[in-house]
């Protein structure tokens, strides 16, 4: 194991606190299969999935419900039952989207998912093959289509896997109680990962809070060694944003990603802890994905839990499971609370890419309006990337978003490290937002070859 | 589909979802009390007079945020603080025995012409409390240079009457440097030039009690030592040739003005580096002020005319961007 700091992140006037104790302790526990699902057509970057069941149809747990199309990923049962309905129901983040609604039924059985015996030594193609099958696609919040990630451009070539479990979302800690719980699963995803794309160096990156999380997964590198690929674990400093793409990056390798590129441009390739476990499972017994892990806390629940529940589980029976929502619960965060979008209601579904419910007290920003900026520069030393929060916020408030670009408003990838300092309440990642699309929209107009 | 649970109504606002305890108001008002203990010391030492110049500097600056905010149909703003601090903050640079008119007038002009006439807070160019205090003293010279008295109870209404017998600075200025070193007298004499008794503006004479005040905004991480070093620095430089820096550090308002001013959010450079070379331009224009220019202090003028400054400094002195090594691909 060896200990990499990340230059970047040292200073800073002040970071969320982690806020992990509700849930750190508490071991992953299942949800009982709840009497229905709803299943989205979408959750995931790409296009959506078409149905290949309908109304009234009987389906059973694992089985196939919906197929892929273009770059999209299919769609399975989590709970056997009958097929109530395939139409418009909410989305956490689509508002509203077609989906599958399954109720469940108790005497159906789930599919079997046994053991390929070959599965170490498949080929890449084929292992391509089985991510895309089981419907997978990045757990850590991104949700995108993980084969595709995976399928490497042409010419391009990696040297490092980078597997993420960093969990530096203040709250969360699924990915942190799945390292305790799995680590063997994660530990063998990412071996088959490492093959797929070709890389030899395997690091885990952990956050120095998590240090029994990272002895896990080391316990169990040194349990699987083999001699083509060598797995290192590394401790990097518990400060948000460490865990965006970005920053492990440049903690664990020393290269810098450029602006809106991707890890491949320095030769990584990132994926998150929970995601290589799906990997392994897709591989190994060809099961598709259809349970996630998600931590329901905050201040706003009664008893906050790790809990593993099925895909489409409506959130509303995630809160009962937790005992409930607290008196002083206002607001409901999917996602960690940094970079999670609020919901206005919980019978929504549970999608694929949700890793936390945190449920919160009081008011949220901007409820009571915004101040000047009166440059107190906090949000300068706790930008991440060095970037110019308060000069892109001034200038999109007087119109001239156009002339941000300087200030780095493209390179932001929003992690919100600046609207949690600043003491105007001033919506800077919002701001940094309009700021982007106003300058896309002015290269879009630029005639080609100048832009 | 699932009933009650969830059936309220929940705020939907943009992320991020958690934030800093820190807001403006209560920076402001951690400002305003971290002047409490050299405000408590220049009424101790100058008396009724000087608690009166306080009360009218700060009825008069949030009179004309009152009167700005209503003139423009805007929410009222003296709530978060501002206009108390740039009223407390030019009344602690005033001399105690200013007729307390002049400090309301002052008040109010600093608000109006030195801050909300630029947008209000966040977007003046100068600091408010000095636009006040060159205003008065292009206004008022003479109740300026004339309202000084001795501290101490017995000495609370004597007023000093010439300027040569006022402050180190003015017998340095009128008279030799031999002569405001003699003045101070022995170590006792350097022992209460630290802790305030000396003739000065109410809120500027004691080191000690600014420095306590600074010490919790520098422990609550409101300011940063980057320009009152840079103050320091400029001064000392400056100042070294004439063979009495430390009489140049100790006396007048370089203290309030570094800790104080220098510090202020709106009207100071936003990186380190930045701040550090306006805190040294601060020094040096003091000295020159002190030493060749017009008045026997500098700071103000010096403060205002760095203040000028900013934005070119902030062109200048840039956040260090994370960059990518080679050229994107």
């Amino acid at each position: 194991m060896q200990l990499l700091d990340l230059r970047v992140l040292g200073k800073g006037p002040s970071h969320p606190a982690p806020r992990k104790e509700a849930t750190a302790d508490r071991s992953i526990e299942d949800l009982p299969a709840p009497a229905e699902v709803c299943l989205p057509l979408v959750q995931h970057l790409g296009d959506p999935a078409v149905p290949v069941v309908k109304k009234g149809d009987l389906v059973r747990r694992g089985q196939k419900i919906a197929e892929a199309q273009g770059s999209g990923v299919p769609l399975h049962a989590s709970v056997s039952g009958k097929v109530k309905a395939i139409d418009r129901q909410p989305h956490p983040t689509l508002v509203q989207t077609q989906a599958i609604v399954i109720a469940r039924d108790g005497a159906a059985e789930s599919l079997e998912f046994p053991e390929d015996p070959e599965w170490r030594s498949l080929a890449p193609a084929e292992m391509l093959e089985r991510i895309r099958e089981a419907g997978i696609v990045g757990l850590g919040g991104a949700a995108f289509p993980t084969h595709r990630k995976l399928a490497l451009p042409a010419g391009v070539t990696v040297d490092t896997l980078l597997v993420n479990g960093a969990e530096c979302e203040p709250y969360l800690t699924a990915d942190y109680r799945l390292m305790l719980s799995e680590p063997h699963a994660i530990v063998e995803g990412a071996g088959l990962i490492a093959r797929i794309v070709g890389v030899s160096r395997v690091l885990f990156g952990v956050e120095s809070d998590k240090r029994d999380g990272a002895a896990a997964l080391a316990a169990a590198a040194r349990a699987s060694e083999r001699g083509d690929v060598r797995l290192e674990v590394a401790i990097v400093p518990a400060r948000y944003p460490q865990g965006a793409e970005r920053q492990l990056v440049t903690a664990l390798t020393g290269r810098v990603i450029p602006p809106r590129a991707l890890p491949y441009a320095v030769h990584v390739v990132v994926q998150n802890v929970a995601t290589a476990a799906a990997i392994h499972d897709a591989v190994r017994y060809r099961r598709p994905l259809l349970d996630r892990i998600v931590t329901v806390t905050g201040p706003g629940i009664v008893q906050p839990r790790n809990v593993r529940a099925p895909i489409g589980t409506w959130l509303a029976d995630l809160v009962r499971f937790c005992g409930g929502l607290t008196a002083e619960a206002t607001r409901i965060v999917s996602g960690g609370p940094m970079m999670g979008r609020a919901l206005p209601r919980l019978d929504v579904p549970l999608v694929k890419g949700m890793n936390g419910l945190v449920l919160l007290s009081g008011k949220g920003p901007f409820e009571e309006g915004y101040g000047p900026c009166v440059h107190c520069s906090r949000c300068l030393e706790a930008c991440p990337l060095g970037l110019e929060p308060n000069q892109v916020s001034i200038r999109v408030e007087a119109g001239r978003a156009t002339e941000s670009a300087e200030f780095g408003a493209e390179e932001c990838y929003e992690c919100g490290a600046c609207g949690y300092v600043c003491p105007a309440q001033r919506p800077l990642v919002q701001f940094m937002q309009l700021a982007k699309s106003a300058l896309r929209k002015q290269r879009a107009s630029l005639p080609a070859g100048t832009r | 589909m699932t009933e009650s649970v969830g059936a309220g109504a929940f705020v939907v606002t943009p992320g991020p979802h958690l934030r800093a305890a820190e807001t403006t108001p209560r920076i402001m008002w951690w400002v305003n009390a971290a002047l409490l203990p050299t405000m408590a010391w220049g009424i101790w030492a100058f008396g009724p007079p000087a608690l009166e110049v306080i009360l009218a500097a700060v009825v008069g600056a949030v009179a004309g945020e009152w009167l700005a905010t209503r003139a423009l149909r805007r929410r009222s703003t003296i709530a978060d603080g501002s206009a108390v601090c740039t009223g407390l903050l030019l009344a602690l640079t005033l001399p105690p025995l200013v007729p307390w008119w002049a400090a309301l007038i002052g008040g109010a002009f600093a608000i109006l012409l030195g801050k909300m006439i630029f947008g209000g807070l966040g977007y003046n160019l100068f600091n408010p409390a000095m636009v006040g205090r060159a205003f008065m003293m292009a206004s008022f010279p003479v109740a300026m240079t004339i309202g000084w008295s001795v501290p101490g109870p017995r000495n609370w209404y004597i007023r000093l009457e010439a300027i040569t017998t006022a402050t180190p600075l003015g017998i340095m200025r009128e008279q030799s440097l031999s002569a405001a070193i003699h003045s101070i007298g022995g170590p006792e004499g350097w022992f209460r030039l630290l802790i305030g008794l000396r003739p000065g503006s109410i809120g500027e004479v004691s080191v000690l009690f600014i420095v306590v005040g600074a010490a919790v905004l520098l422990a609550r991480g409101i300011i940063n030592l980057a320009a009152p070093l840079g103050v320091f620095v400029g001064l000392a430089l400056i100042t070294s040739a004439t063979g009495a820096a430390w009489l140049h550090l100790l006396s007048g308002g370089v203290w309030l003005g570094a800790l104080f001013m220098s510090t202020d959010y709106v009207t100071s450079p936003n990186t380190r580096p930045g701040q550090f070379v306006f805190g040294v331009l601060i020094g040096l224009l003091t000295g020159l002020i002190r030493l060749w220019g017009g008045y026997p202090e500098g700071i103000c003028f010096a403060i205002l005319i760095a203040n000028a400054m900013v934005p070119a400094l902030d062109l200048w002195f840039r956040p260090r961007r994370v960059q990518a090594a080679g050229a994107p691909s």
